[in-house]
């Protein structure tokens, strides 16, 4: 069933995400409005917006998990239209929702993710023995993931989403409900892929978070409202915080 | 190809740790089988009757001994009047009374018919059926001796050709691996794709570059092999502790149990494509597949006595198909060129099953 357009050349760019009129309906309702961006490589880009402003519709189409209605984009180079095998193998996500096994431990979870992203098994072995000395972690490997705290299942599912090296990672509301500490930890292993080339697009509701971005997006209703680095669009907006350009922002 | 392995093993690796499903998963069938085998058993023994000689002849206390020797029934009394039957049903519980007519010898020599009446207690009517087609089976041999020939003087009973004994047990071993295989299959595999689905590790799968089917079968499998071996335990069982005859093949047997559990394994995808938690899953699987198979797949209540709607309902659910097929080459001995309608059937049922949730897994969250 392969049809003879799906290349699996990446286009060169500068940007590795690159969305133009992206559109999604369900029934009569638009849950993203022909939204237009570009997201630099390396870059730190937040994605913030209301419950409900079509966030995680947007990511799920990204990650090529729901087709759009219209619209073009290209992820890490590739067509999101034609090529999403090349596209899943380039990134990794990451949700809200805890989503390892918590019945294997916490060596199996990172084996399975691993293996299925095809890594040969001794580099595996190399980058989970790394990534768990990075979290400090190497007493857990046999732990079942059950049983360790939040805080750690909130890393270790970040260390897992980039265990195969993506170009991208799409995080969805990452932090929620973890305690102010461990988001500081988990914002410095963020700064640590983006300080290797990995582009985060991270969506969250905490606006101190925001002001860690590189730049950040406001979405509401479907469509992406602002779009700039922290620093413009609180002088934009004449205020000095995120918290009061969004709080401005929804008021409008 | 390494990918599907990961995920078998993964799968294997959720049902070993979960020690409580796994020992239901393998107790249960054994336990149903013995429950069943030895004490819900519709066999009864030494039930109590009554019987009404009006000739008291030679070839009379010929059948009467023939009765008391089956070991079916207990003659407690002998009433000589229609109200002295009605006292025995009231006060010594008799299940049954047998009315033999006058002239019972010389009716059956030159009349070559007599009519036998039985009373019987219909208030449990399980019980009553019974005691009735033992009562027909002893007439039957009775008649048989007696003539030596085909012209027998008593109606028959044709549906006992394949149970002489009216042996239980043989009817409810295709039942019960039906409703094991459901249970284990259908029920396991619904429950722990949509397990995925609400814990959002199926959408962690999704994202990445496996193919979708491997991410199905390779949650399935597991369990088509644990309800495989349940099948077996139950099999084994049935002919070790109960003497089941397997008259047909018994590769031929296991050939259709597997593509029951096929078209079961796909009645749980489908679910599991249909619903958003385990609980949903957990509850369209019982109350829409298993508790329907139970009641209409005719291994509980004989499909032909059912009302025309559910005689037709009974038609869209794979056990009625696969119980057919089992007890025919159980019993009847039957080869594949006897039963293959009913096996396109159940295949025919997976393959669409299968499309369904192939196809409906794209809108999973």
């Amino acid at each position: 069933m392969k049809l003879p357009f799906r290349k699996t050349e990446a286009i060169e760019s500068p940007y590795s995400i690159e969305v133009k009129e992206l559109t999604k309906c369900f029934g009569s309702f638009t849950a993203v409005d022909h939204i237009s961006f570009q997201v630099k490589k390396g870059e730190i880009f937040g994605f913030l917006g209301a419950n409900g402003a079509g966030k995680t519709t947007t990511i799920r189409m990204l990650c090529s998990l729901l087709m759009p209605t219209s619209g073009q984009a290209t992820i890490a180079g590739y067509d999101l239209a034609t090529q999403h095998k090349m596209i899943k193998r380039n990134i990794g996500y990451m949700s809200q929702k805890f989503s390892l096994y918590d019945d294997l431990t916490v060596f199996e979870n990172m084996q399975m993710f691993g293996t299925i992203y095809n890594i040969p098994r001794k580099e595996l072995k190399e980058r989970i023995a790394s990534s768990l000395e990075m979290l400090n972690l190497q007493d857990q490997a046999k732990t079942l993931v059950y049983s360790i705290p939040l805080g750690w299942k909130q890393k270790l599912a970040f260390a897992t989403a980039i265990l195969h090296r993506p170009k991208i990672v799409f995080l969805d509301e990452p932090t929620s409900g973890v305690d102010p500490i461990v988001r500081r930890e988990f914002w410095d292993l963020i700064y640590a892929a983006a300080s290797k080339g990995v582009t985060i697009f991270v969506t969250t509701h905490y606006m101190d978070e925001a002001e860690y971005c590189g730049r950040i997006s406001i979405m509401s209703n479907g469509q992406l409202k602002l779009i700039g680095t922290p620093s413009e669009l609180k002088e934009r907006m004449g205020v000095d915080s995120i918290e009061q350009v969004f709080v401005k922002f929804v008021e409008r | 190809m390494k990918e599907l392995r990961q995920i078998l093993k993964k799968e294997f690796t959720h049902i070993f740790r979960d020690k409580i499903t796994l020992f239901l998963v393998l107790a249960i069938p054994i336990m149903l089988v013995l429950l069943f085998g030895f004490t819900i058993s519709t066999d009864i023994r030494h039930a109590n009757i009554s019987v009404m000689d009006l000739s008291a002849d030679s070839q009379s206390k010929a059948l009467i001994e023939k009765i008391t020797a089956s070991g079916y029934f207990e003659v407690v009394s002998y009433p000589k009047t229609e109200s002295d039957i009605n006292h025995d049903f009231k006060d010594k519980n008799i299940k049954l009374a047998i009315i033999i007519p006058q002239n019972f010898e010389e009716q059956l020599t030159n009349e070559r018919f007599v009519t036998i009446q039985i009373i019987s207690d219909v208030s449990d009517m399980n019980v009553a059926s019974v005691l009735n087609n033992y009562v027909k089976a002893i007439l039957y041999s009775f008649t048989e001796e007696y003539n030596g020939n085909s012209s027998s003087a008593i109606e028959l009973c044709t549906e006992m050709r394949y149970n002489p004994e009216a042996n239980s047990v043989y009817m409810f071993v295709p039942g019960i691996i039906t409703l094991i295989m459901i249970i284990v299959t259908a029920l396991m595999s619904s429950i722990t794709l949509s397990r995925e689905v609400e814990t959002g590790t199926m959408r962690m799968l999704l994202i990445a570059p496996v193919k979708k089917v491997y991410v199905i079968i390779g949650k399935v499998i597991p369990y088509m092999i644990l309800s495989f071996i349940s099948t077996i335990l139950i099999l084994v069982i049935s002919v070790l502790v109960f003497h089941m005859p397997i008259n047909g093949s018994v590769w031929l047997l296991l050939f259709v149990c597997i593509i029951f559990m096929l078209t079961a394994a796909s009645c749980g995808m489908a679910i599991s494509a249909l619903v958003k938690t385990q609980l949903d899953a957990m509850m369209i699987t019982m109350m829409g597949l298993f508790l329907p198979t139970a009641l209409l797949s005719g291994f509980l209540f004989p499909i032909d006595n059912m009302p025309y709607f559910f005689q037709l309902l009974a038609n869209i659910f794979p056990g009625k198909w696969f119980i057919i097929a089992i007890k025919d080459v159980m019993l009847k001995g039957s080869s594949f060129i006897d039963i293959w309608e009913y096996v396109l059937i159940l295949f025919g049922m997976a393959s669409a099953l299968m499309f369904i949730s192939l196809t409906r897994l794209d809108r999973r969250r």
